[in-house]
């Protein structure tokens, strides 16, 4: 989460560690050597303004905005260009560094049109806050601005506005360096340069939304989130993206209680600066279908009478014999669910196994995406410790009958997206109970269902392909009467006359780290409220 | 020592201290207030008399020239709304009485416009933040008018139509057309496209509705 006015994210330090000592307005620090200058500026709180550099792109200093003054040079030089050096001088507030600045903000807005009341990034604009910070003054400028095409339709996710475009080239090297594909490109000169698509292509890469994020002005907009919402209404919680097993670390912009889009969070470790395309849609699943009240014979109950039923249910059929009942988990819970079914399944119900449901497996690259598309794949492995089967051995046993039994915690992928309804004989049973997310087929088909928190209504933790635990945040209120699953499973174990107090997820969490070795080094953080992103200044 | 007595004197003549001529001098003034109000009146000469209160609602006393009053919004020469959904005035409102839902324009220059636009009269504390934040002119407080007491709270939420029913057509700029403002000469009419003539400095001054035959 970003809450400093400008993005300086600490530089890593590079391979050689020596350091230079550069003094900055004044103020003397040591720097590894090969830092960029602009970052050390911004480190000290110079506050430089920019628009090119991005801390994960390469630095082709275009937009001059960020030339300060350093002793010993005859003109201001780009800082984004600039490695720091041995006792180099620099003054970003000379006169000369600001009266060029200034000239260039100014310059940028010859023709930039100014539509902010209709540009969705209006309040996380780079231009917007730099024009605020560092110049404020009317225009000077009264002549005919260049008219470029507006509403341009460039791929399946994003328009185009070219003349809010200031021709910074970042969205070209997210495409080239991080999607690794050329489909963007600059076309014509002077003040008629336009930013286009490469002859041929459509901005159609699986990573083209981090063009958006990129974009200092609002010249790309994402289809999903056009004209939805002012930023400045949005509030920010850190999450993790539940697309898939990589386990992008993100910002959930919400407001009133309804998520309005999924961005980046910077972590070098898994997803540096980026996301997919994919992943920020993940989103949509929270608010669609789902399961609001506790079902009982396809009624709606309150949640005494659902869990009164689901106790007794289970218990009858326990007492007939556990070797029937089944439990299925699912990779798309977090470690503390996992970790409370868990100790239902094989502490208290004493199961010898429980079978693993999850997302079919997809597409991939070597980029970010995972074929597994389950956020907490490793954890559900680790937590079931060998005693996991899959949905194979599941049907297997549904058809062979040695089931007459199930409870399902998370129906994500119990039934096949090719519609594995046959292969998976749920008429079979006598009874199913179910905690599930969404109305779907499996929570219709069960004898009492209760429901679930989505990911981005409980707190917990999910474990990356990298076996990474990263801490997801309640940032939208519960659907309905869901209820968060450790929070299910504990009043389930209590009708079932099991103990197990969890009081809050925290709790769970601090148990299963003192069990589990993988859990070992996680932490749970610190609590936190949603910030405002009108608070939060740009992220630009 | 013995506590002395002071003697005061009763004013004036027995007259004066029987009270009663002062009494009747004093119905005298009301009966002659009264049949001066009464008999004006009856007779229609209402403002020969003395009456201060007016016979509200048939009678209406015309509100200064800066008050706030009802909402409306303004149509650019088109006659669509000037509005382009842009959030200024729900996100400066004090009350939250603004839902504004925007939309996609489908044609027209301007890309974005609301597709719901409803103001709460009920909960509108009438501190007009919502005019002084828009920046196209759209929305206006200069109605000269007040919200209608209603039967049910419903009915004073006040929808895009309604609101537009009181708009007339603004010369500002907006989207690149229109009267800049440094162009717009104090004291100038000014004709747009409609022909209807529309002072200028327009988004700063009033435009009483009664002006535009509305009622």
């Amino acid at each position: 989460m970003t809450t400093t006015p400008i993005t300086t994210t600490p530089t890593p330090p590079s391979s050689s560690t020596e350091m230079v000592t550069v003094t900055i307005d004044g103020k003397t620090q040591q720097f590894p050597k090969g830092t960029v200058l602009l970052e050390a500026c911004n480190q000290m709180g110079a506050g430089v303004p920019f628009f090119c550099y991005h801390p994960g792109l390469t630095s082709p200093a275009v937009c001059r905005q960020c030339l300060v003054d350093v002793k010993g040079q005859p003109k201001p030089v780009p800082s984004c260009y600039t490695p720091v050096a041995d006792k180099m001088e620099v003054m970003t507030k000379s006169p000369r560094a600001l009266d060029v600045r200034r000239q260039m903000l100014e310059f940028t807005l010859v023709n930039h049109p100014i539509d902010c009341p209709i540009c969705d990034k209006a309040g996380e604009c780079l231009l917007q806050k730099h024009y605020f910070d560092w110049d404020a003054k009317l225009a000077r400028n009264d002549g005919i601005k260049i008219k470029k095409a507006k509403v341009v339709d460039i791929g399946p996710r994003i328009v185009l506005d070219q003349e809010r475009c200031i021709l910074c080239t970042r969205c070209i090297r997210v495409c080239d360096e991080v999607a690794k594909t050329h489909q963007l490109e600059m076309a014509d000169r002077g003040d008629h340069e336009i930013l286009t698509t490469a002859p041929g292509h459509k901005l159609d890469n699986p990573y083209s939304l981090n063009t958006v994020d990129v974009c200092p002005v609002g010249a790309l907009t994402s289809k999903d989130f056009r004209f939805e919402m002012r930023v400045w209404e949005l509030y920010t919680t850190p999450s993790i993206c539940p697309g898939c097993a990589t386990g992008c670390n993100i910002e959930v912009h919400h407001s009133r209680g309804k998520i309005q889009r999924l961005v980046p969070r910077q972590n070098d470790q898994v997803n540096e600066h980026w996301m997919c395309d994919e992943g920020r849609l993940t989103y949509k699943r929270v608010h669609a279908e789902r399961l609001a009240a506790p079902m009982s014979g396809g009624a709606p109950v309150d949640w005494d009478e659902a869990l009164d039923d689901a106790g007794r249910v289970l218990r009858a059929a326990l007492d007939a014999g556990s070797a029937g009942v089944g439990v299925v988990m699912n990779a798309q819970s977090t470690n503390e669910d996992l970790y409370a079914l868990a100790r239902l399944t094989f502490d208290h119900l004493g199961l010898g196994k429980a079978y693993l449901a999850g997302l079919d497996q997809g597409w991939s690259d070597d980029i970010l995406v995972s074929a597994d598309k389950n956020p907490n794949t490793a954890g559900a492995m680790a937590i079931g410790a060998g005693r996991l089967r899959t949905l194979l051995d599941l049907a297997n046993d549904l058809k062979s009958g040695a089931l007459h039994t199930l409870l399902v915690v998370g129906t994500h992928g119990v039934i096949g997206k090719d519609g594995a309804a046959g292969a998976l004989p749920l008429d079979r049973l006598t009874t199913l109970v179910v905690i599930g997310t969404h109305r779907d087929e499996v929570s219709a088909a069960a004898k009492v269902a209760l429901p679930l928190c989505e990911w981005a209504e409980s707190d917990g933790t999910f474990t990356n392909r990298l076996g990474m635990v990263q801490r997801v945040r309640a940032a939208v209120p519960p659907a309905g009467d869901s209820l968060p699953g450790w929070e299910i499973l504990s009043h389930l174990a209590r009708k079932l006359g099991a103990t197990m107090e969890f009081t809050e997820a925290k709790t769970v969490f601090a148990e299963a780290k003192q069990k589990l070795p993988f859990m070992k080094d996680a932490e749970w953080g610190r609590p936190l409220l949603p910030v405002q992103l009108r608070f939060a200044g740009s992220r630009g | 020592m013995a506590v002395g007595v002071k003697v005061v004197n009763r004013p004036g003549s027995l007259g004066q201290q029987a009270y009663l001529p002062a009494i009747a001098e004093g119905l005298g003034v009301t009966f002659r207030h009264f049949v001066k109000n009464f008999f004006g009146n009856v007779t229609g000469q209402r403002k020969k008399t003395d009456i201060a209160t007016i016979e509200y609602p048939e009678e209406k006393k015309a509100y200064p020239e800066r008050n706030r009053g009802l909402h409306r919004l303004m149509l650019r020469d088109d006659g669509q709304v000037r509005c382009v959904a842009c959030m200024m005035c729900p996100t400066v409102c004090p009350a939250h009485c603004i839902t504004i839902v925007p939309e996609e324009a489908p044609d027209g220059r301007i890309e974005k416009r609301p597709m719901i636009f409803e103001i709460d009269e009920l909960r509108c504390v009438v501190c007009g933040l919502c005019v002084e934040a828009c920046p196209c002119d759209a929305i206006r407080m200069d109605t000269l008018d007040h919200a209608k007491p209603t039967y049910r709270r419903g009915d004073a939420i006040l929808d895009k139509e309604e609101l537009m029913s009181r708009g007339v057509r603004s010369t500002a700029v907006q989207g690149g057309v229109g009267a800049f403002w440094r162009e717009q000469v104090a004291g100038q009419p000014q004709t747009p496209a409609s022909g209807e003539v529309v002072p200028a400095g327009a988004p700063h001054g009033p435009t009483p509705l009664r002006d535009h035959g509305h009622k």
